[in-house]
């Protein structure tokens, strides 16, 4: 496979395969239940007992990365799906129909581009309770946009193929047309276009965390880790350094990833 | 357009529970009921929401964006004089202008730096040179602007004291004459901007960069290179003006994203913005102050893009000589 | 190849960051100070502190938010103030005296008292701010306490009467909160939408020199305080929304002081001794307390037993300890501890987790086989809800630990302010909630627990409703004798507290960071807290900024 040749992809693989791997077997990994409080042992620097050191209740760090780890690639993915799920019907209803319906798609999605979308996720969270579901849902509902576009184009060019019009003429649904014909060639941008949004996705929920409407306690975030942490950074540099690094490297991850994709699976590139 | 942007607006404030009369003093003993539902009646808060909307859109026609809820009948836009000839500022007029420098700022530093880079990077393609900018312009991406801010207003206010911590202005400013206060806000902004143009510069470096390569693969550049010219001429004047041309678009279509990233930026760094005066009007429940900002954003977005088209069909030759012709 | 070098790189950056973080930790001061034990008295000097917002409106009656009453306080006067000890002192008024009636007040002001701009300042004023609260014209939340006022006049200009229609014992304390307003500068003006919000004239210590809308307020002494004036000349308010960015101008010597949490205090000073050497700490507790409350109008919490075994199931030392790292007082009576209002004889209850599974199995609980308890098919589990407060939400996960111990299943919903009123309180739709109460200084607490004050929007929300205390509270209003309501209040607080309607928790502690260059700080800190006396700090020459230029 190509993917293995090219390094960009190839590191992006390996560390989103790696925190992978820690979010999924967290529960046997984590030394300490994340929520296991321990009024004995607050803001513990990091030692043998505790990997990472410990929050301002006592829970241990390393613990709560690691679940935490779960919750960011679990908002990275639903956000993202729901995202791509928008995207991918209207953007084949612009692109297959044309007319007045992609006039009208279009415009909705130039009117959703023109407001800046943190402000929006940001007035509808505070409106309705922070939940990690709402969070979901809202960065999904605002980043559909990108994709709807891709898609278009996509099938702008496709539509003109032979294929599509031999289906057409021998009477094939226009459902079937755009599952079994269409879509299935528009994969490319698509993929890219998600694992770029995850990408942004976790960026966002800490951006949220940072003011307070992100993932509520007592669940561990990484996002919530270093809020709580942002007062003493000047102390307790632990509760800073972690979180940081490892939002760092999923987002580094899906980036390296989606970059190294677009390059592998650009037809440009077979020459 | 702007008619479907303050349509989303006006409703999705309109799922928030809670209304401005709910701020911390409302539930301090010494209030009563009767106080807050008089309150409530003078800010016109009983009506149907069809009604409040169709009220507030018979006056921005007229450009009035009405008052402030939470500061106090501030108007939302511009600045009125009373009777006295005292002058009060609208909130917008205050908050607006510092924004827009630093996204100004902002983009300047990105389009300026990231041709830069990009172009470096794809002359130098897979050099340790390509790779290293690469390599810095995806963390660069991926790092998380609050921490980052931190990180850094500790490293460079507090461990060094080489810039200000947070704030526009230092004390005594006003004493100063008006070089050292250019001076002295530039300083307070390094971070901020930096902090807040971080993302774009990591995008759109990656964008020339494939731009760039994607264009010097293209004939009229073996043609040039085959008639003779200098690589520096090759490079920068054939290659470089057709690979930043989309760049203009792009640069436009990142002005929301700016807009939306400076809640965070302002609120660390301590500055009035628009950003922050968004996000205290959201928790005050604060309408004419929402729809104010949400309208004059999408105005301001409109605004860039069209620059944006306007400064790609100058520097698009063909584009310009079309309309001379 | 390349791959390798890239990953490599980027796993030292950590590597990298981490040895800046630390070597910068160990830096020295560039300017080491050697602080002396004592300073003599220079008045000038500028004091920078922080908010985190911004003010909205200088007159207080209108603004709802702190930091509009904090900046307002140092312009304006009321009649009366509280001395260091929490007694009545005289601001503007020099003496007051209640008829024998007990329903009239009569103020004699001051002699020679003027507003900033130097006209003088008589009971005209006065009864014009009287006038200007109780307009139903007025966007004021405040009013009510100025309603219950029938007639009030000012018969010669050093002169002010008020009369009530029932004895009001708390009367006194409302004159100690009404900031004085000048009349002549605002009789034509509409109060709700005047310059005077931003640009005020009072008579206190300071006036306004500067606003810079959204950056920074900065006060300068009053010439013509009734008061007297201030040490230090200059008050600069700087409009800083994160507070970790407050944390670090103040260790940067960028302002001089903040409020700090209970980390800080404990953790981070102590640790950082190039901190300790340049900031002193300062606590002064609080005047309210925080407290678990149950809806009483809702199952469980109408039964008397599982109220009392949820108060022995929490363990309050423990949410002290670990939620304020001890600085925090107990409390059993609904006031400030220290005051006279507090009842000596009564004493928390407990951390008892036996006599909590007793209480509960009396009300006919048993413990299912998921190890809950259960009645009737129904498991004893509910929801707490609390604000966006980092404290409250500690508060919530200790409380929840310790009964789901006992076998209580607890869970936690976080939810901001405005919605939090709104959505639950308002609508009585809620099970528990962790909160606060912040108190006046009188002991009247009928808006809080009198069983006819359970409306929406009014402060009984819990549902508490008990005649005898019903009688103590309306009595209480009516007793000027200091010592029949230390009584009547006593005998309240052993009522709620036997009911016990709510959980009382804590009673944190106020945490100060002052930079060492202000001087003059009372500590420990008076009753009154160490801001009472702050027109007495004040700032030696050579340990001043080197800023404005006078």
């Amino acid at each position: 496979m190509k993917i293995i040749h090219n390094p960009l992809a190839l590191s992006g693989l390996i560390i989103i395969f790696l925190i992978l791997i820690l979010a999924l077997f967290a529960p046997i990994i984590a030394p300490y239940d994340p929520n296991f409080i321990d009024i004995e042992s607050i803001l513990v620097a990091p030692s043998i007992g505790h990997l990472m050191g410990t929050d301002g209740l006592g829970r241990d760090v390393f613990s709560r990365m690691l679940f935490g780890a779960r919750i960011s690639l679990l908002v990275g993915f639903v956000a993202v799906g729901i995202a791509t799920g928008i995207g991918i019907i209207l953007g084949s209803i612009a692109g297959y129909y044309r007319g007045w319906l992609d006039s009208l798609i279009m415009r909705l999605v130039d009117i959703m581009l023109s407001i800046p979308s943190f402000f929006l996720i940001l007035a509808v969270i505070a409106f309705l309770t922070p939940s990690i579901w709402n969070i979901m849902i809202v960065i999904g509902l605002t980043s559909w946009m990108g994709v709807t576009r891709l898609v278009r184009a996509e099938f702008f060019s496709l539509r003109q193929r032979e294929y599509v019009m031999a289906a057409q003429t021998m009477g094939a649904s226009d459902l079937k047309i755009i599952t079994k014909h269409l879509l299935p060639n528009s994969l490319t941008p698509i993929i890219v276009s998600s694992v770029l949004g995850i990408a942004s996705a976790v960026l966002v929920e800490s951006g949220l965390s940072f003011l307070g409407l992100g993932v509520q306690a007592p669940t561990a975030s990484w996002g919530n880790i270093l809020t709580d942490g942002k007062e003493y950074i000047q102390f307790a540099w632990w509760l800073s350094l972690f979180p940081g690094m490892a939002i760092l490297f999923t987002v580094l991850g899906y980036n390296l990833l989606g970059e190294g994709l677009r390059d592998v699976m650009d037809p440009k590139n077979d020459n | 357009m702007l008619i479907g942007i303050s349509l989303i607006s006006f409703f999705i404030m309109h799922l928030a529970p809670g209304d401005v009369t709910s701020n911390e003093a409302s539930f301090n003993p010494k209030t009563s009921e009767e106080s807050r539902q008089k309150l409530k009646e003078l800010y016109n808060l009983d009506k149907p929401v069809i009604v409040q909307y169709t009220l507030w859109l018979k006056r921005i026609v007229k450009l009035d964006f009405g008052r402030s809820f939470s500061s106090h009948q501030r108007p939302v836009l511009w600045e009125e004089k009373d009777k006295n000839g005292n002058i009060t500022k609208g909130l917008i007029q205050e908050s607006l202008p510092i924004t827009l420098l630093i996204n100004l700022l902002g983009i300047v530093i990105i389009f300026s730096i990231s041709i830069v880079l990009g172009t470096l990077s794809a002359i130098k393609q897979n050099t340790w040179v390509d790779r290293s900018i690469t390599l810095f312009v995806f963390i660069g991406f991926a790092i998380p602007g609050f921490w980052l801010a931190l990180l850094l207003m500790y490293w460079t206010g507090v461990a060094n004291q080489w810039l200000p911590i947070s704030g526009l202005h230092s004390q005594g400013y006003l004493s100063l004459d008006s070089f050292s206060q250019t001076l002295d806000l530039l300083k307070h902004l390094i971070l901020p901007v930096f902090v807040s143009s971080l993302s774009g510069l990591a995008g759109i470096s990656l964008y020339v960069r494939n731009g760039m390569l994607e264009v010097l693969h293209q004939d009229f550049i073996t043609t040039a290179r085959s008639k003779g010219l200098s690589e520096k001429k090759v490079i920068f004047v054939h290659a470089l003006k057709n690979a930043v041309l989309p760049l203009i678009t792009i640069v436009g279509l990142s002005i929301p994203g700016l807009i939306g990233g400076s809640v965070i930026a302002e609120s660390i760094f301590a500055i009035p913005g628009m950003g922050k005066l968004f996000y205290d009007s959201v928790l005050m429940r604060d309408f004419p102050v929402i729809m104010g900002i949400l309208t004059i954003g999408s105005v301001l977005t409109l605004f860039g893009n069209l620059i944006a088209d306007l400064g790609y069909a100058w520097a698009d030759p063909r584009v310009r000589k079309g309309i001379i012709r | 190849m390349t791959h390798h070098l890239s990953q490599s790189i980027t796993r030292a950056m950590p590597l990298f960051l981490l040895i800046s973080l630390i070597t910068s930790c160990s830096n020295n001061d560039p300017e080491v100070i050697d602080y002396k034990d004592y300073y003599e008295l220079q008045s000038g000097g500028n004091l920078v502190n922080a908010m985190v917002g911004e003010p909205s409106n200088l007159i207080a009656m209108i603004a709802g938010d702190s930091a509009s009453s904090a900046i307002a306080g140092n312009i304006f006067n009321s009649l009366i103030k509280y001395d260091e000890k929490l007694n009545h002192a005289p601001e503007l008024a020099a003496k007051w005296v209640i008829s024998n009636d007990q329903k009239t007040i009569t103020f004699t002001l001051k002699d020679n008292l003027f507003w900033a701009d130097g006209k003088p300042l008589t009971s005209e004023d006065v009864l014009f701010t009287w006038k200007v609260v109780t307009d139903p014209k007025t966007r004021t939340p405040y009013a009510s306490d100025y309603l219950l006022v029938t007639k009030a006049s000012a018969p010669n200009p050093k002169t002010f009467v008020v009369t009530y229609a029932e004895t009001y014992a708390p009367a006194i304390d409302t004159w100690a909160s009404l900031h004085i307003l000048p009349k002549h500068i605002l009789e034509n003006e509409d109060i709700n939408n005047t310059f005077f919000s931003r640009n005020p004239t009072g008579s206190s210590y300071y006036q306004l020199d500067q606003w810079i809308s959204g950056q920074q307020v900065t006060l300068k002494a009053n010439s013509k305080s009734s008061q007297g004036l201030p040490n230090i000349s200059h008050l600069t308010s700087r409009i800083i929304p994160d507070t970790s960015s407050q944390f670090l101008e103040l260790t940067a010597d960028n302002i001089d002081l903040m409020n700090i949490n209970p980390i800080q205090h404990q953790r981070v000073f102590p640790a950082r001794k190039d901190l300790e050497r340049k900031i002193n700490l300062y606590k002064e507790l609080g005047n309210g307390y925080t407290y678990l409350g149950f809806n009483l109008k809702k199952e469980p919490f109408n039964d008397i037993n599982v109220r009392r075994a949820i108060n022995y199931a929490i363990d309050k030392d423990e949410v002290i300890k670990g939620v304020l790292l001890g600085l925090g007082e107990p409390v059993a009576s609904p006031y400030k501890p220290g005051t006279r209002w507090i009842n000596p004889e009564l004493s928390p209850y407990p951390y008892d987790p036996e006599k909590a599974l007793n209480l509960l199995k009396a009300s006919g609980y048993q413990k299912n086989e998921a190890g809950l308890f259960a009645k009737d098919g129904k498991v004893l589990a509910f929801e707490i809800l609390t604000n966006q407060n980092k404290q409250r939400e500690m508060t919530a996960v200790l409380v929840q630990r310790r009964l789901k111990e006992i076998g209580i299943d607890v869970t936690i919903r976080v939810i901001e302010w405005a919605s939090f009123i709104n959505r639950f309180i308002k609508t009585g739709d809620f099970n528990a909630v962790v909160l606060g109460w912040s108190l006046s200084l009188d002991p009247d607490q009928y808006n809080i627990w009198h069983s006819s004050q359970q409306g929406p929007g009014q402060f009984n929300f819990i549902g508490y409703s008990n005649k005898n205390v019903d009688k103590l509270l309306e009595d209480g209003r009516k007793e000027l004798d200091p010592n029949k309501r230390e009584r009547i209040y006593h005998k309240f607080s052993e009522h709620l507290l036997s009911d016990s309607p709510i959980v009382y928790l804590y009673a944190g502690y106020g945490l100060s960071a002052v930079n060492k260059r202000v001087q003059g700080i009372k500590n420990p800190a008076p009753p009154a807290g160490i801001y009472h006396n702050s027109y007495e700090w004040f700032m030696p020459k050579s340990l001043r900024r080197n800023e404005m230029a006078n």
